[in-house]
């Protein structure tokens, strides 16, 4: 009962990790590079919406996010454009960005948390009191997997997403546009950040200094059953949600802190991940 | 002559310190900085060698110097050893741990590299965080000696510097031996360093733990200077800032890591001190990354690469690049 | 009066205050030059959420002032950032210590920051005004204890209070949720120690770091181990906004205490209806009852367009108050850090923005004790005092 009800919650928490995993499991398939600063949109979006209030002020908190991301985008152009093609470079200049990012939450609205309230209502699932909102979160991430996957897999976009990653040269040869792809995943990386943000807004709360420390799960939960698909991102996400709500059920402090850090060192000296990129990816 | 061209980067980091040494002496705010600094900048150089030569995107340079500060803390504060001894220790035990993620991350791709260094940062800050008996827990390790006759910000400046040039010596020494060779094989393409016969996984792990062992000679200085240790002082800030520092300056380059630490540092010091420092911070480090994507160094190389094309043949060999970037 | 004459005044009275300064002794020339204060606190990371409020005071109690200490002296303040990390702390120490020539650092603002910089105010001989409850800050064993003042009630001191508060209800069973940092792990092993001589006992302690964004799991915890109460060691309010409504959504239906850390009008305004009932320490109510001294302070604060947040304000405006105090202590005399140092040994019951007194002495550089702590009820999102 204890157990099933820790794992059942894990699920819901895990939820939030998805939406921040999903982002770096697609622009590391498309662009091969990390955008440090999806925690910053999260940050930005739930900074927003707490102080516009209502649906204007969702709305409002995802164009922050996405105008963040484009912020990024157009970084990423410009080093492009200046003959810069290395990965980590476009990693080092997303620091950048999350960090001007908080540091401009901090002046605009101060060192308050931004937490707003949904659903004063419970329900209770086989004895086990559950928020509606964490379903709410569950659900979103689980739609939002899916319409990446339809995209990604079904339809024409998603063929021209999948050739450019593979082989950047020879897509833009066939007419891909692959720089509009690559600006577009940036972007769509704003938008789910933002909606992570928004739903820990509702679910949790956070401040100005959450940013880095939620790009780092969004990135454990990612690189965990393998950063090339968004699918195994959910998988991921929901895995570092049950296995901390685990550790911190049954365990001390210590080994409740370090279990997505060994999971993901015994996961990367375990798996084959990066094994493909190593000889194309040293620059 | 020779001597100059196999080690014009130590010679040119000793005309710098000597050059700069009268002016940081004659005002006692710089000398502190400037031990920090030397703390930065061995720091930075460790990066350099981790990443600009062996490709290991490292976030865990932090991590390896506070397992080597800690270790100096134990070793002089608790357990009484003679000064310097525990500077073996403070290399020693970082590179070890170094050597034995080394042969797992080495597989991996840069990006991969640097979420594993940053797992292994964690792990050991957590691990220090909870050691109370230790490490003093979360409150931290005060009252730790000074070394021996050490002891003014001077003698530890000088001391710093005179670490930081050991380590370009040896860096560049590193660099020309088959060693070093086989590590510039293996950046540009692993496939050759094996047909070569170079074993990667314990090349690159090799060169992984000497970062460490480097790093932690960072550490053991901070904790001996500073005196008072606690698991921020050396933390996952400080390997970013290093790793920063280095790419900034120019990784690839021996001396590029010392260039981007002392930029670094003098911008994070002129911006104004407030709610809106990470926001410039932020926007700097981009402006740099657009204007100099291979570091200053870099930077450097290509201007006076066109300066030279324009002028045509009157430049001497390249000796005087190096030495224009440094000063 | 005609404009030829005044200027003629004028340049008469340069020149007679030229030729005297040069005849003084150089002692009064120095009485004459602005005091100089250094400030280094957190205005960036987690800490920021007490260094920002502490800073806002000292600026506006110093415009309040002129600059001029209430004994005429005038001064000037040098605000440097500790980050929240304590080498920055050190680094900031001794750049405003040698650099800028202060005689006094009001900060750094976390105790381990402090600790950091305790070696660097002894070495170079100016004490440190310390806005933090961190037990180590205090201890006597440290070499540079002489240096240190604390201007904030010491954590044993603090924790007691608010247990004693909890042991007047039927509770026995305490549960601690406290936060993976110095202020989170010390404050629960002081309660551990503490709670068995007021009849309570911790059953259970669940941590958080920083970062979590669900604390549901945690609060089950405690649930299942039958608490009857539970004491909150956290300071970073999203992790007690979202233990609240862990708790609330678990059904873990049970009085909750907290220590100062939430003690913030940022915590209390932001939660919902759950928080309704929860105890927290604080040192007086500036954001919302200020009592008549803090009302001064509040005021200062509002006409200055800043919003009060805590007892950060009350913590930092007391620091450079104590700072001025000490230095009209020394009227007339060239003031250097030794001097200030012991100066403010000999500080007590000076003007403060409290309800205690702040008093030091050679033997206790705790200055504060328990009288200005209060216990406050959050109640529709507002801090009431409880007497």
């Amino acid at each position: 009962m204890t157990f099933s009800e820790f794992i059942l919650r894990g699920v819901l928490a895990g939820s939030i990790y998805v939406l921040l995993a999903v982002p770096m499991s697609l622009l590391f398939s498309t662009v091969r590079t990390i955008d440090f600063a999806v925690g910053a949109y999260a940050l930005v979006a739930a900074a927003v919406a707490a102080s516009v209030g209502g649906v204007l002020g969702i709305a409002a908190g995802l164009g922050a996010a996405v105008a963040g991301s484009a912020a990024m985008a157009l970084i990423f152009l410009l080093l492009k454009r200046f003959g810069c093609h290395n990965h980590i470079i476009y990693a080092l200049a997303s620091f950048g960005v999350a960090t001007a990012l908080a540091s401009a939450v901090l002046w605009q609205y101060g060192t308050q948390s931004f937490v707003r309230d949904s659903f004063s209502q419970f329900w209770s699932l086989a004895g086990i009191r559950i928020s509606p909102q964490g379903v709410l979160n569950l659900v979103t991430a689980l739609v939002a997997v899916t319409i990446l996957y339809v995209v990604i897999q079904r339809s024409q976009l998603g063929r021209m997403m999948r050739a450019a990653a593979v082989n950047v040269m020879g897509s833009e040869l066939a007419g891909i546009p692959v720089e509009l792809i690559q600006v577009g995943t940036y972007l769509v990386g704003g938008l789910l950040g933002g909606i992570a943000g928004l739903l820990i807004l509702f679910t949790a709360g956070l401040d100005y200094s959450a940013p880095l420390s939620l790009t780092l799960s969004g990135f454990a939960a990612a690189i965990v059953f393998g950063i090339d698909n968004p699918f195994r991102a959910l998988f991921g996400g929901l895995a570092m949600g049950v296995a901390e709500a685990l550790a911190a059920g049954y365990t001390s402090g210590m080994v409740t802190s370090m279990v997505p850090f060994l999971f993901l060192l015994i996961v990367l000296g375990t798996s084959r991940f990066g094994d493909a990129t190593v000889a194309g990816d040293r620059t | 002559m020779t001597f100059w061209a196999n080690h014009r980067n130590t010679l040119i980091a000793i005309a710098a310190v000597l050059i700069a040494a009268p002016f940081v002496a004659s005002r006692p705010v710089w000398l502190d900085s400037a031990v920090i600094l030397g703390v930065y900048a061995l720091l930075a150089l460790s990066v350099g060698i981790s990443y600009g030569q062996a490709g290991i995107l490292t976030m865990s340079q932090g991590a390896f110097a506070s397992v080597g500060a800690y270790a100096a803390a134990l070793c002089s504060a608790r357990w009484g050893w003679p000064p310097f001894t525990d500077l073996v220790l403070a290399m020693l035990l970082p590179a070890v741990l170094a050597y034995g993620v080394g042969r797992v991350v080495t597989r991996l791709s840069p990006l991969a590299t640097a979420l594993a260094t940053l797992a292994l940062g964690s792990v050991i800050s957590i691990y220090i965080r909870h050691a109370d008996d230790l490490t003093g827990g979360y409150v931290g390790f005060a009252g730790i000696p000074a070394i021996g006759f050490i002891d003014t910000p001077l003698e530890y400046a000088v001391l710093a510097w005179l670490l930081v040039i050991a380590v370009v010596y040896g860096y560049e020494n590193l660099m020309r031996s088959a060693h070093g060779r086989a590590l510039n094989v293996l950046q540009q393409d692993q496939a050759r360093a094996r047909a070569d016969g170079i074993d990667v996984a314990r090349s690159m792990s090799a060169a992984f733990a000497l970062s460490a062992a480097i790093a932690g000679i960072a550490g053991w200085l901070y904790a001996h200077y500073v005196s008072v240790l606690s698991p921020e002082s050396l933390d996952t800030n400080i390997s970013v800032t290093a790793l920063l520092m280095a790419v900034v300056g120019g990784a690839g380059y021996v001396l590029g890591p010392i260039i981007g630490t002392v930029l670094f540092d003098t911008l994070t010091r002129l911006l104004p001190a407030a709610e809106l420092q990470g926001l410039f911070y932020g926007l700097a480090l981009v402006v740099i990354l657009l204007v100099a994507r291979t570091g200053l160094m870099g930077l450097g190389e290509q201007l006076i690469g066109a300066a030279r094309s324009g002028l045509g043949r009157r430049a001497a060999p390249a000796a005087g690049l190096p030495a224009r970037a440094a000063s | 009066m005609n404009k030829t004459t005044c200027k003629s005044w004028r340049r008469a009275a340069a020149v007679g205050a030229t030729l005297g300064a040069l005849a003084l002794p150089l002692a009064a020339a120095a009485a004459d030059a602005p005091v100089k204060i250094g400030t280094v606190l957190s205005l960036s990371g987690p800490a920021a959420v007490f260094g920002l409020p502490e800073r806002d005071a000292i600026n506006v109690v110093a415009k309040k002032l002129g600059f001029k200490s209430p004994g005429g002296r005038p001064f000037e303040l040098v605000l440097h950032d500790d980050k929240s990390n304590p080498t920055e702390a050190a680094r900031a120490v001794t750049q405003v210590i040698n650099n800028d020539k202060v005689v006094v650092v009001v900060g750094p603002s976390t105790g381990s920051g402090i600790l950091a910089a305790g070696p660097i105010a002894s070495r170079l001989k100016v004490p440190l005004i310390a806005p933090a409850g961190t037990m180590a800050v205090g201890d006597r064993k440290n070499e540079f204890w002489p240096w240190v003042f604390r201007m904030a009630i010491n954590d044993a001191t603090s924790i007691e209070f608010i247990l004693k508060d909890m042991a007047k209800s039927k509770a026995k069973k305490v549960g601690v949720l406290y936060q993976e940092d110095a202020y989170g792990k010390t404050g629960v092993d002081l309660a551990k120690e503490i709670a068995p001589k007021l009849g309570l006992e911790v059953v259970e302690t669940v941590s958080a770091p920083y970062s979590a964004t669900d604390l549901t799991a945690q609060a089950t915890r405690l649930r299942n181990a039958g608490v009857d109460t539970v004491f909150l060691q956290v300071s970073i309010a999203a992790l007690g906004t979202s233990f609240l409504k862990a708790a609330r959504q678990i059904g873990l239906d049970k009085p909750i205490y907290a220590n100062a850390g939430l003690a913030q009008r940022s915590f209390a305004e932001n939660v919902g209806p759950e928080a309704d009932g929860l105890r927290t320490l604080s040192i007086g109510n500036l954001p919302f009852e200020p009592i008549a001294e803090e009302k001064e302070l509040s005021d200062l604060l509002k006409a200055d367009g800043k919003v009060p947040q805590g007892w950060g304000e009350i913590v930092g405006a007391n620091g450079l108050l104590a700072a001025l105090a000490a230095i009209d202590a020394q009227a007339g005399k060239e003031i250097t850090g030794e001097s200030m140092r012991t100066a403010l040994e000999g500080l007590c019951g000076f003007r403060s923005y409290a309800r205690g007194k702040i008093c030091y002495s050679p033997d206790n550089h705790d200055g504060w004790d328990g009288s200005s702590l209060t216990i406050v009820e959050i109640r529709d999102k507002k801090m009431r005092t409880l007497d």
